[in-house]
């Protein structure tokens, strides 16, 4: 019973905690507000799915691409399929939600330890641009 | 490796004078991690546009490991390349993880050798701070060692990671990163001892055969280590069998080091060499924010300066359920059976509870001995759901110095390690 209540609750604050948006929620600390929004979809069969961080991207409409590996069907998305699949598949990139300043961390990475070639600066800020915007935590 | 990626693919090219179809993205390409590619295969890469979803070049396909995805058995795919693969906590109920359930880590692509389950002319080298460096065979290490058997928990130290909020990049893993298969081999001790371990040592250095993703046969995969101490323990193995039979490809063949209580990727797959250094081992994977931790308690989502990461060293105790699968339907007002595996960083698990009220009360199972130190324990309870309706179970262990795991998750890291919180199912009582 309890959890059907939280349930309801969360889908009662989930519009309200997006509509704030990041920008406030970085105010002040408070745990009990990622226990409020964490779950994008709860599941009532699997309790766990519920302490997942979100994996959806809740504004991104944006449809996979089937050309590039399902990545969303965006500017940035053709650059970034080319440069990451020489190593890896998309699999690894879909996976992500982190913050803009790990994926400059990730970035420095793959270039310094990985061997990754560092494209030109305008595919580089498309391709990171890419990845901020649709494997974030941040928006 | 890289010659025959290369002869493998000359076949799919579309030969001599004839513009690929994707002349158009030559200009794009220029730079970029593909063409770095075709430049280092000594060729252009036949690079269809119209290319189906995540397909990746043949030259590079053959070795992810992903064909040999026929032999496992119900795990969860969470990236073909590299290939990684986790196993739901129902799977995992086996006291002894068989190779079908067992999950993947892939750091790098599968070396030609393990494909081929061919160990000829295999030496593992014992080298760097000790007084009789070694080179043996693996009919010597066999011969000239005690062989010992034991079950042995492997978990990823990224195990947990999906729960970390914000994101912690890498592999989502959820619970299903670990596993408690029988190694067979010799005792890492036994061997470094017969090498002379000079008072100069720090730390281990391992190497394996494996294969970057770029395909570069110069580039390290992973390359970890442990502080000497804990090498010098008897838990550690230099492992060539698992179950009984050859380490398969996925996981090392044709040896492995199996260091149980630290994350998985210590445990070096494919071993060929190990070094024993005067400091702290800095190769791929050891630096950086890799298999590190912040030196101090932050809040979610902070960066972490590099100089204040600190290596990740023993992990924490943990437990699963693995009896009835989440979402079961139970009979209400009767006792209904609950299991699972406790393990710990630190040895052997000293309590195990379960409480079926969202943690209000905790009630104890029963805890069995592990068959071996560092070996997962079975745990039982009987849970008694009073009325029809929804239930979680939470499960949770304690270890030998009263340390338990947290309902939610532990400290935040920047890479999300460490993730011990507690496992729980729903079950639905009628």
């Amino acid at each position: 019973m309890r959890a059907i209540t939280t349930f309801t609750a969360l889908g009662a604050l989930l519009p309200f905690a997006l509509a704030l948006g990041p920008a406030s929620a970085q105010s002040r600390p408070d745990p009990m507000r990622a226990a409020a929004t964490q779950a994008a979809r709860p599941s009532l069969s699997d309790p766990m799915v519920a302490l997942r961080a979100p994996t959806e991207q809740p504004a991104d409409g944006v449809a996979a691409s089937a050309e590039f590996g399902g990545l969303p069907d965006a500017p940035g998305a053709e650059e970034t399929y080319y440069q990451c699949v020489a190593c890896h598949s998309t699999e690894i990139i879909k996976q992500q939600r982190i913050t803009d300043a790990r994926w400059d961390d990730l970035w420095g990475w793959m270039v310094e330890q990985q061997g990754m070639v560092e494209p030109e600066p305008e595919i580089r800020a498309a391709i990171l641009g890419y990845l901020k915007t649709h494997f974030s935590s941040e928006r | 490796m890289t010659d025959q990626a290369a002869n493998g693919h000359r076949g799919d090219d579309t030969g001599p004078g004839q513009s690929p179809p994707w002349a158009g993205r030559r200009e794009f390409l220029r730079g970029t991690g593909l063409s770095a590619f075709g430049a280092m295969l000594g060729m252009a890469v036949p690079f269809g546009a119209n290319m189906p979803a995540g397909l990746i070049p043949a030259a590079l396909a053959q070795d992810t490991g992903l064909d040999l995805m026929t032999g496992k058995n119900g795990l969860i795919v969470l990236g073909d390349r590299p290939l990684n693969a986790e196993t739901p906590a129902h799977l995992l109920d086996d006291d002894v993880t068989p190779y079908d359930r067992l999950f993947i880590r892939m750091n790098g692509l599968v070396p030609q050798s393990a494909l081929d389950a061919s160990a000829e002319g295999w030496t593992l080298t014992v080298d760097g701070e000790v007084e009789n460096p070694l080179e043996l065979t693996i009919d010597e290490l066999k011969s000239r060692f005690e062989n010992v058997t034991r079950r042995l928990v492997l978990e990823c130290g990224g195990n947990g990671r999906a729960f970390f909020n914000p994101g912690a990049s890498g592999n989502q893993w959820t619970t299903g990163a670990v596993g408690c298969p029988e190694w067979t081999g010799v005792r890492l001790a036994d061997v470094l001892r017969e090498a002379g371990v000079r008072d100069g040592a720090v730390y281990t250095a391992h190497y394996g055969n494996d294969v970057h993703l770029s395909g570069d046969p110069e580039k390290e995969v992973i390359s970890r280590g442990v502080p000497i101490e804990k090498a010098m323990q008897d838990d550690g193995l230099i492992a060539w069998a698992m179950n009984g039979a050859p380490i398969p490809a996925l996981h090392g063949f044709p040896l492995r080091l199996v260091i149980p209580g630290y994350p998985g990727s210590v445990s070096q797959k494919y071993l060929t060499r190990i070094r024993i250094r005067d400091q702290v081992h800095d190769g791929a994977k050891m630096t950086g924010y890799s298999y590190r931790l912040p030196a101090y308690p932050v809040a979610p989502g902070t960066e972490v300066p590099e100089s204040d990461m600190v290596v990740m060293t023993e992990m924490p105790v943990k437990s699963l359920i693995t009896f009835p699968q989440t979402g079961a339907d139970v009979a209400a007002g009767q006792a209904t059976e609950v299991r699972g595996h406790a393990w710990a960083g630190n040895g052997d698990v000293a309590a195990m509870h379960v409480s079926v009220d969202f943690g209000q009360t905790w009630q104890e199972a029963r805890l069995e001995p592990p068959a071996n130190r560092f070996a997962w324990q079975r745990w039982r309870a009987e849970v008694n759901l009073p009325v029809a309706g929804y239930y979680e179970v939470w499960a949770r262990a304690t270890d030998m110095n009263g340390v338990s795991q947290p309902s939610t998750t532990p400290g935040w890291n920047p890479r999300g390690y460490g993730n011990n919180m507690q496992h729980r199912i729903a079950l639905i009582a009628a």
